[in-house]
């Protein structure tokens, strides 16, 4: 008897600790790559789940053996039910949908099956009440879609790596509380510092935001031992010496005035981003004018030059472009005076310009 | 019984297939050394990195003409950065995690390997083949060897543990009976190392670290070997770039030199025993790899006949060394270079402290990505010129006890940039003719012809034909986002094609059958 009880006891003890590892184990997938040596789900369910194996027959070969999906041509299904309602589902599986066929010929019973495995078999990252409303396991589930995408760039714990910012001080992340910029900076990347778009799923974006959050918390929670660059570093300058480079050496003053566009600049930026904006502004505009074959001049910004098209927006934002072999273009573009003086500084002059600019307020 | 016509035509490849010899099957030693003019059987084309072909078909007088021969969607978001191989009329190429063959001729897929995997997905170089096997490295630091025929996986090893932080991105080298195989990781304090494979059974042969182990005191980790190197048959050395110490913008905990981080090393391909190693950047605090490639080049240096190797380093320095005993000939920047007090009597920059990362941030040219990176250069022999897709760049280096002395610890930020390819007279260093391609740079590989024609793209999407000896554009189109990859050629049935590469789209260019095809399809197609 005791033995059939502890039996008993280990059974299910073990079916408890094999339903939270396979917990574990399917919630990575929902946001990670599918993993080659997890196969939780057909080897959880395969044998038992009539809706299980009618998935592995009819819609894995698209969507994923872990319904991961198959980016960006097949979408995942890991979370479908919060997206769609059975109803909707159970239409699309029949009918199709877009490129997708419709699977008419399953009979009911399948296809309820096969709905109910796609709803209820795992249960989706935000629904899981046992995580509350940041649920770690999304984070984790981010963190290694993060591994994956972003952390060449933006480091390991997203402070910072080769060429992209530390996103626990970033602005845009600090001010975004619903989390829609970061998302929209993912999907559509930021051609202008050379960061590519991401094809994520909306699951997929939502776990690297909370993983970024994850991150910022735990970078406020570590004060005095912060990493990047902070405000207080970029402080060594000195004031005089600045102003002095500004009307003198740099030439700046031939293009900016303290008292015009500079008036308050230190409020409007400070630390590293006031520095990268005064070292180089990125995303400033060049203007040209083109002169057509007939001798017509149009003016405007320049909107796109390689070696065989020029293009201007004019006044009205109207876009135009010609061949440059069929006319003649001038481009005035001020801000290479900036590229120009980079082989000229000294590390002082520009900490000492720093110091000089703090001052504009 | 009747069968279909449909079943006939569809089991005839079949039949051929099986009635033909097994050619594909047996890419051997003699092609990877003499590679024929229908082939491109290694990441650089041959052992020597120099991307110069010998075909001449598509020449400067009718360049002009070259039309879009096929193009092959991969309809995934990853950019190509891989150079494809091209064995017995198959091209095999990568993004991470993935592999296809694809047909020369058509641009019809052949077959497609996809592993999802965890690890570093920031790009892949390609696929190394040996007989009919393919070898792929994978972001989880898998080195897989698949059939050629049809990409089934014939045994998968591990080059490192990516639980630790290594990723591959590499196309190994197959020299002899040996896959040649390194690794990435920058984030985490790692030692590097290059490690060779048994092409039948998957068993190491040999390892060679980079660094002294792990928990060395006042050493260096790091040195990375995340590029393909080269080999010449007749020293039979192998040649290759390592990459930037660790921590990386951190120097402190690990003073000196740092051997052999950021260096280039010849070693004897059958034990991986150093024949000799030269620093490229001594003490890198900027993170500037010297895994470009390591470009063989035989000639005269100053009225001598040498056997050189050259390297346009990611740091702005020209190196030309004399390959037999790593000693150096020439050091010269090839760009904007602020960040050393010279080059000393053995030919190492000198690195500038003072231009070490700060926490009040240092002005330092180039910036991180270098003056040049992992897309191919080019050695023109006629014209002595080597050509390099050149990156003149500023940034801020930034580094302060909190960013601590692991992984990363530091910051830097990219001020400026453009992109310039530079024609570089090998013997002196001087710059003959520089083509702008674009604010921000190009990111593509250069690849020179014996007809006078050099393959390359700029920074908005051009792939760009110009004449070796001017640099002059001859032709040009546009193809989408710029070309990450570097350009290859090959002639299948007396047909030049030159494969570039956009966003996640493989290009073949071919001049145009005249007349032919056209005619033929025209009295076929039923109306």
């Amino acid at each position: 008897m005791d033995k059939v009880k502890n039996l008993k006891a280990f059974i299910i003890s073990t079916a408890i600790v094999a339903g939270s590892l396979l917990f574990q184990f399917t919630q990575k997938p929902v946001h990670a790559a599918p993993q080659t040596e997890a196969a939780p789900q057909g080897s959880a369910n395969s044998g038992k789940d009539p809706g299980a194996e009618s998935y592995a027959q009819h819609c894995a070969i698209c969507h994923g053996d872990q319904r991961q999906g198959i980016l960006p041509g097949f979408p995942p299904l890991i979370g479908i039910n919060s997206r769609m309602t059975d109803d909707k589902i159970t239409q699309t599986v029949h009918a199709g949908k877009g490129r997708m066929p419709g699977f008419a010929s399953l009979n009911d019973g399948e296809l309820s099956a096969l709905v109910h495995f796609l709803t209820t078999a795992e249960p989706s990252p935000q629904g899981n009440g046992a995580h509350g409303n940041a649920p770690w396991g999304v984070a984790e589930a981010g963190g290694a879609l993060f591994q994956q995408n972003c952390a060449f760039c933006h480091g390991r714990d997203a402070m910072g790596g080769e060429t992209g910012p530390d996103l626990t001080e970033s602005k845009l992340v600090l001010s975004d509380k619903t989390g829609e910029k970061i998302a929209q900076v993912i999907r559509e990347g930021r051609p202008d510092n050379r960061m590519p778009a991401f094809n994520l799923s909306s699951e997929e974006v939502g776990s690297i935001i909370a993983f970024i959050r994850a991150r910022e918390a735990a970078a406020v929670a570590r004060p005095g031992g912060r990493r990047g660059v902070a405000v207080a570093d970029l402080q060594t300058g000195n004031v005089e010496a600045g102003r002095k480079y500004f009307d003198g050496p740099g030439g700046c003053g031939k293009c900016h005035s303290p008292n015009g566009d500079l008036a308050g600049v230190a409020t409007r930026y400070e630390g590293l981003q006031l520095e990268e904006r005064m070292l180089y502004p990125r995303g400033a505009k060049s203007t040209v004018t083109v002169t057509t074959a007939s001798g017509q001049k149009i003016s405007g910004t320049l909107a796109y030059l390689d070696e065989f098209t020029v293009a201007l927006r004019d006044r009205d934002g109207i876009y135009h472009s010609w061949p440059i072999s069929r006319v003649h273009y001038a481009v005035q573009s001020p801000v290479d005076a900036h590229a120009e003086l980079f082989s000229k500084y000294t590390d002082d002059d520009i900490h000492n310009l720093m110091a000089y600019l703090q001052t504009l307020r | 019984m009747k069968l279909p016509k449909i079943f006939l035509i569809a089991a005839l490849p079949l039949v051929i297939a099986c009635a033909q010899p097994l050619s594909a099957q047996d890419l051997g030693d003699t092609q990877l050394v003499h590679p024929s003019p229908d082939s491109w059987p290694s990441y650089h084309g041959d052992y020597s990195g120099r991307r110069h072909i010998h075909l001449t078909q598509i020449n400067p007088q009718n360049v002009g003409n070259l039309t879009l021969a096929w193009a092959f969607q991969t309809n995934q978001p990853a950019q190509i950065k891989s150079s494809p191989l091209l064995v017995d009329g198959v091209l095999y190429f990568t993004v991470p995690d993935n592999v296809w063959a694809v047909d020369a001729r058509s641009g019809h897929m052949i077959w497609h390997y996809n592993r999802p995997s965890k690890g570093e997905h920031i790009g892949h170089r390609g696929v190394a083949m040996y007989k009919g096997w393919l070898f792929f490295a994978t972001p989880d630091a898998h080195l897989i060897s698949l059939d050629a025929k049809d990409g089934k996986v014939r045994w998968d090893k591990l080059i490192a543990d990516a639980s630790r932080g290594y990723w591959s991105t590499m196309a190994p080298l197959v020299v002899k009976n040996h896959v040649i195989a390194g690794v990435g990781g920058d984030l985490d304090n790692l030692p590097g190392y290059l490690r060779s494979f048994d092409p039948e059974t998957g068993a190491t042969q040999w390892q060679w670290d980079v660094t002294p182990p792990a928990g060395t005191p006042n050493a260096a980790t790091g040195g990375m070997t995340w590029m393909t190197g080269t080999y010449d048959p007749d020293l039979n050395l192998l040649y290759w770039g390592t990459g930037n110490p660790t921590p990386v913008l951190n120097g402190n905990p690990r003073p000196g030199e740092n051997l052999y981080t950021c260096s280039i090393v010849a070693l004897n391909p059958d034990d991986g025993k150093l024949a000799w190693g030269f620093s490229v950047s001594p003490h890198d605090t900027h993170d500037w790899d010297a895994v470009e490639t390591p470009v063989l080049v035989d000639g005269k240096f100053q009225g001598q006949q040498r056997k050189m190797l050259v390297q346009t380093s990611r740091n702005g320095y020209f190196f030309v060394l004399d390959r037999t005993n790593g000693k150096s000939l020439l050091t010269i920047p090839y760009g904007p270079v602020n960040w050393s007090l010279g080059v000393d009597k053995q030919g190492h920059p000198i690195p500038d402290p003072a231009k070490e990362p700060a926490p009040d941030g240092r002005l330092v040219a180039p910036d991180e990505g270098g003056l040049t990176n992992y897309r191919a250069p080019s050695f023109d022999p006629k014209t002595g010129l080597f050509i390099v897709d050149a990156h003149p760049s500023y940034s801020i280096y930034f580094a302060k006890p909190a960013d601590g002395a692991y992984g990363w610890a530091g910051a830097d930020y990219g001020l400026w940039g453009k992109g310039v390819i530079e024609a570089i007279d090998y013997q002196t260093g001087k710059i003959r003719w520089s083509h702008e391609v674009g604010a921000d740079g190009s990111g593509a590989g250069v690849m020179t012809t014996d007809s006078g024609l050099t393959f390359t793209g700029d920074g908005y999407g051009n792939v760009l034909a110009l004449e070796t000896s001017s640099g002059k554009t001859l032709w040009h189109a546009g193809t989408g986002p710029p070309m990450q990859s570097s350009p290859i050629s090959y002639e299948l049935d007396g047909r030049q094609y030159i494969v570039t590469s956009s966003g996640g789209v493989l290009f073949s260019w071919t001049l145009p059958e005249r007349g032919k095809a056209a005619a033929t399809r025209a009295s076929t197609t039923p109306q």
